[in-house]
């Protein structure tokens, strides 16, 4: 997240450690500006919007509603999500027409996309350690 | 739910003031999409499983199986009691516009010998898929038969009438808390919003929330403080809700039953044992959410995110994503979906927008 060219929050995923799903890289990272608006005494609403986003991958669905409601004019990231990408893959959550949640946003993307797409290869390939079992899996 | 637990106050009256209702997909509650065709009367009735065989393999009607091609006459005193499709309006050569009708020789490609035993044709309206609820088959059967494969759940959801008496007392306990949370919200300089997380295995509530924007994150709707509060008792969470005691969850993690200011240890230990005997407690799979109004789209994606197994609602909201805005809970391309009922005691949610 970076306002004025400095760097206020960086994040990454935390929901294994937080075993709360909604902690994506955006959420934490937002989480940082927060306290750094706090420290410094400044309203979270003039810093959002004067701040801009740079994320790997395309904000899900929940991260783009956070995003809008936050203000944020501008999100760049690398590689598009098919599963939840809420930035034009499953929904277009910065363009429709939400006027009780936020603001719209525009949006860059595919800079480094390739990296990116790698890493997300990498985490696919892990197994999920808070995942129940197969066994209970099989109910549904 | 055992029998013979003592009735709350709120369960003695007989009926509901409320109506729960299914949100469904786009495609269950849609209005019918129709096609134009031309049907001819069956002069002879004698012919008719010749005339099918025949229009069947000149004209098809690919893709369209639930339409059956015959119908009774709708007039009684008909000199012809059935009537056939001949073909879509479609199936034409596009020169043959312009409102009038072929004759049935020129549909039937002016092979005489085709044309004997039909009438002259006249357009109808087709259902152009099959229909997938009552009232999509009434609508669908008013222009011409289909067939239609009931699912009866639906059905019965549709009439408000999935939930037993009982089963609607249990909601309306819930509901009462997540209203009682979003009043001390709302003292706390909140939003009104109330929300809370039950298993319904055990019928226990494992999270209480009102909503927190107005603390420093805006980003604390009260569906998101939920899904952390459970977090908590599964021994994670990002936030701390200190500072706000109508916000509390219930320890499932066995490590986590030390001294905890928001946790309340009130569940029958041995029965929340015995509901994870299959495995820990993983985020929300198989809990229920109830919430006062319908959720933004930032915490309905957070309620895909959490695994949540069903999520009961008050009132809609101008930009919810579970039914107004969006249906995030039906959409095959996301990874998990669940039900969505609105309605739930929705006069007393309305009233707190009024706080």
């Amino acid at each position: 997240m970076v306002y004025n060219n400095e760097i206020l929050g960086r994040g990454r995923n935390e929901v294994n450690e937080t075993k709360n799903a909604t902690r994506h890289a955006e959420m934490v990272a937002i989480d940082q500006v927060l306290e750094w608006c706090h420290c410094n005494d400044k309203d979270p609403g003039d810093v959002f919007e004067r701040t801009v986003l740079y994320v790997t991958v395309e904000p899900c669905i929940m991260c783009a509603g956070a995003l809008r409601l936050l203000r944020i004019p501008l999100v760049v990231y690398g590689c598009k999500n098919d599963r939840f990408g809420g930035c034009g893959s499953v929904l277009d959550i910065p363009a429709d027409d939400l006027p009780q949640t936020g603001a719209p946003f525009k949006c860059i993307s595919g800079y480094r996309a390739e990296e990116a797409v790698e890493m997300l290869k990498m985490f696919y390939k892990q197994e999920n350690p808070n995942a129940p079992k197969s066994k209970a899996r099989k109910k549904d | 739910m055992e029998p013979q637990r003592k009735r709350r106050k709120t369960e003695e009256s007989d009926t509901f003031l409320w109506e729960v209702l299914p949100v469904l997909s786009e495609e269950l509650s849609q209005g019918i999409e129709f096609l134009q065709a031309y049907a001819a009367p069956i002069i002879n009735k004698k012919d008719t499983s010749h005339l099918v065989k025949k229009l069947a393999a000149m004209y098809p009607l690919e893709g369209l199986q639930h339409i059956k091609r015959v119908r009774a006459c709708r007039d009684k005193h008909s000199p012809h009691p059935l009537e056939i499709i001949v073909c879509l309006a479609s199936d034409l050569n596009s020169k043959e516009e312009g409102g009038t009708i072929p004759s049935i020789t020129a549909l039937l490609h002016n092979s005489e010998s085709d044309c004997t035993g039909l009438g002259e044709p006249f357009l109808v309206q087709i259902p152009a898929f099959p229909p997938l609820t009552r009232p999509q088959f009434e609508e669908a059967s008013r222009h011409w038969p289909t067939s239609f494969h009931e699912d009866k759940q639906v059905t019965v959801a549709l009439k408000g009438e999935l939930f037993s008496k009982d089963e609607k007392a249990t909601m309306q306990k819930y509901m009462e808390q997540a209203i009682e949370a979003a009043k001390a919200g709302k003292e706390e300089g909140m939003a009104s919003v109330g929300a809370l997380i039950v298993d319904p295995d055990i019928d226990a509530v494992l999270a209480v929330a009102h909503d927190c924007r107005n603390s420093p994150n805006p980003l604390l709707h009260a569906v998101m403080v939920c899904i952390d509060l459970i977090a908590h008792g599964q021994g994670g969470g990002a936030y701390n809700y200190k500072k706000y005691p109508a916000c509390h969850f219930v320890p499932t993690d066995a490590s986590h039953y030390l001294a905890n200011d928001n946790s309340l240890p009130s569940v029958n230990l041995s029965s929340l044992e015995q509901a994870t005997e299959s495995g820990l407690p993983y985020i929300c799979t198989g809990y229920d959410l109830y919430v006062t109004r319908e959720p933004c789209v930032m915490c309905a994606m957070a309620l895909v995110h959490s695994r949540i197994r069903r999520v009961f609602f008050g009132v809609i909201s101008s930009d919810g994503a579970l039914g107004t805005k969006y249906k995030i809970h039906t959409k095959k391309d996301l990874n998990h979906r669940f039900e969505v009922f609105k309605g739930v005691m929705e006069q007393d949610c309305q009233k707190l927008s009024q706080l």
